[in-house]
């Protein structure tokens, strides 16, 4: 009895050991934070998906894949899902093709450009959102927007180009808002780089370009993977640039979304068009780092 | 240097120059075009005035909006700093089981959009007859910020030497007196850029707040995502430009407390 007592003693001794002395205890609340205020309301949100809400009140009973199986019959979400993978995909190619070269500067220039380049990347970031879409709303505007009015003072066109409400005015936005989330990842990335790599590719004749596509470049995928991704998460998800640079008609998923829960208040079908928008950007993310990690299987070889 | 090398420079410079130009200089035209004296939005900007600045002022409504979006972000900061800064400690210098997968947890939020859990809480909400407030915002901002907080946090307590709390110790120093006098002093630039991250975070963020605000007391960014659809004067820009200022005001911050080549997102 007492050895048996004594066992149980010592198990306690080790939990409390495992869990106590090692420290755990700060960060309980986070952790009870964030399971009541963050993982329940997800499930919540994923589950309105599959049971009929009528006037507020959620019928449990009626679990049911018809929502699921009617809005994936649709064409039309087919379509607005189209448009968000599309544009989502062109505007993060454009932030990798404009934020590379920023970063890849960043590593070579003296302090004072590093600075300069620091502030218009941090910026930005720390602009709202909502701000920097109304600029380009500005910007691109009919005939008193800034574009069209320096182009007809100087007589170039004689009406106004209609640069708003189309796939080019949400793409431009769009690169813009999210190239910071682009740049920083790639920063950290290329100047943790081992400089000599580059030096013994010049030494052995090869070219700058040369080394730059065939060493540069490679050293930096995991920059080039994470910043793809987040890019792509943000922009695909976005519902704000779609809906003040795209006009009333512009639709996408993200956008759905939105008008169902805010304006049309059916939240049965924006609870399962949110649902399918965060399990596709979910799988998009893994998809890009699976990509990403067969693209670095070179350095399974190195090693 | 090759012909192609040469090419290569210029269209590396080139893109460059233009990714820095469209990164500022749309906020730079929104700045030049709050100053006019002209009733709608032209350009160029014609005068210099500081008239819609007066005008806002006299705007009740978005007076009001501006203090409940500055109770907001200050109610969340502290409560993001609160809960994340023991967070961070636990999860950098804590030794139990699982501390990987509670670190992925704690920072999971900050991969979703803002709008899923904007959304996520609005159905929570209503699940238990709890409707849209500044209360709801202030919840959902916690949730989508803290995860800030806590990589801040972390980054900065996984450079610091740990070796100097057990000096403190070993001289005889009680663990409190340790804790207040060397780890937090070493900690406070991790705090303040963490806090200003959030608070300008929770200020202006809009896909969260437009699912949790209360259409009674509206937060800034709400009042103004309205704004920029129906009002075509000025004032928008004005407003704008006040949130650009502050923005470069939190930059200050950072880059004296951390630097901002410390800064991840």
């Amino acid at each position: 009895m007492n050895a048996h007592n004594n066992l149980i003693d010592s198990i306690f001794e080790i939990l409390r050991k495992i869990i106590l002395r090692g420290g755990i205890g700060p960060v309980i609340p986070a952790i009870i934070f964030l399971l009541f205020f963050f993982a329940m309301p997800l499930v919540v949100l994923c589950s309105f998906g599959f049971v009929s809400i009528d006037r507020g009140v959620v019928d449990w009973n009626s679990i049911s894949l018809d929502h699921l199986t009617s809005t994936i019959k649709d064409t039309l979400f087919w379509h607005f899902w189209w448009r968000s993978f599309w544009v989502g995909t062109v505007s993060t190619i454009l932030c990798l093709c404009l934020g590379y070269p920023v970063a890849y500067i960043y590593t070579l220039a003296g302090r004072g450009w590093q600075i300069l380049i620091l502030v218009a990347t941090i910026s930005p970031l720390l602009t709202s959102a909502l701000v920097r879409t109304y600029a380009w709303m500005v910007i691109l505007g009919g005939r008193r927007g800034v574009v069209n009015s320096i182009l007809l003072d100087l007589d170039f066109i004689d009406r106004p180009i209609r640069f708003l409400y189309s796939d080019f005015s949400v793409i431009l936005g769009m690169t813009q808002i999210h190239l910071p989330f682009m740049i920083l990842p790639l920063i950290t990335v290329l100047s943790a780089r081992d400089f000599s790599l580059e030096q013994a590719s010049l030494n052995l004749g090869a070219s700058r370009l040369k080394t730059f596509f065939k060493i540069i470049v490679p050293i930096s995928l995991p920059g080039i993977i994470a910043g793809f991704a987040l890019v792509f998460a943000i922009s695909y998800t976005n519902f704000i640039v779609p809906q003040l640079l795209g006009g009333g008609n512009y639709t996408t998923l993200a956008v759905q979304v939105y008008e169902f829960i805010v304006v049309i208040l059916d939240w049965n079908k924006g609870a399962i068009l949110a649902f399918l928008l965060l399990t596709s950007c979910f799988f998009f993310v893994l998809g890009i780092n699976y990509i990403g990690n067969w693209a670095m299987k070179w350095k399974e070889v190195t090693r | 240097m090759s012909f192609d090398d040469k090419l290569g420079k210029f269209l590396l410079i080139a893109l460059t120059g233009f990714a820095l130009l469209m990164l500022i200089v749309p906020s730079a035209i929104i700045v030049a075009i709050s100053f006019t004296e002209k009733a709608y939005i032209g350009f160029p900007p014609s005068g210099f005035s500081l008239k819609w600045y007066s005008e806002l002022l006299d705007k009740q409504q978005l007076i009001d909006s501006a203090v409940t979006s500055l109770w907001i972000a200050f109610v969340t900061t502290v409560l993001s700093i609160l809960i994340g800064i023991p967070a961070a400690f636990s999860l950098v210098r804590g030794r139990f089981l699982g501390r990987s997968e509670v670190t992925a947890f704690v920072v999971a939020p900050q991969m979703l959009p803002g709008m899923v859990i904007g959304i996520a809480l609005l159905f929570f909400g209503a699940y238990f007859g709890i409707y849209q407030s500044n209360t709801m915002v202030i919840i959902a901002m916690t949730v989508f910020c803290l995860p800030f907080a806590i990589r801040v946090a972390m980054a900065r307590l996984s450079i610091m030497d740990s070796t100097l709390d057990e000096a403190s110790a070993s001289l005889g120093s009680s663990r409190l007196g340790t804790f207040f006098r060397i780890t937090i002093p070493q900690l406070l630039p991790g705090i303040v850029a963490g806090g200003a991250f959030v608070f300008i975070e929770a200020f202006d963020n809009i896909t969260v707040a437009l699912f949790t605000a209360s259409p009674r007391s509206r937060p800034l960014s709400v009042e103004l995502y309205n704004l920029v659809q129906f009002d075509s004067s000025p004032i928008v820009a004005a407003i704008s430009s006040l949130e650009i200022l502050f923005a470069f005001l939190i930059m200050l911050v950072l880059a004296r407390s951390i630097g901002l080549d410390k800064l991840r997102v």
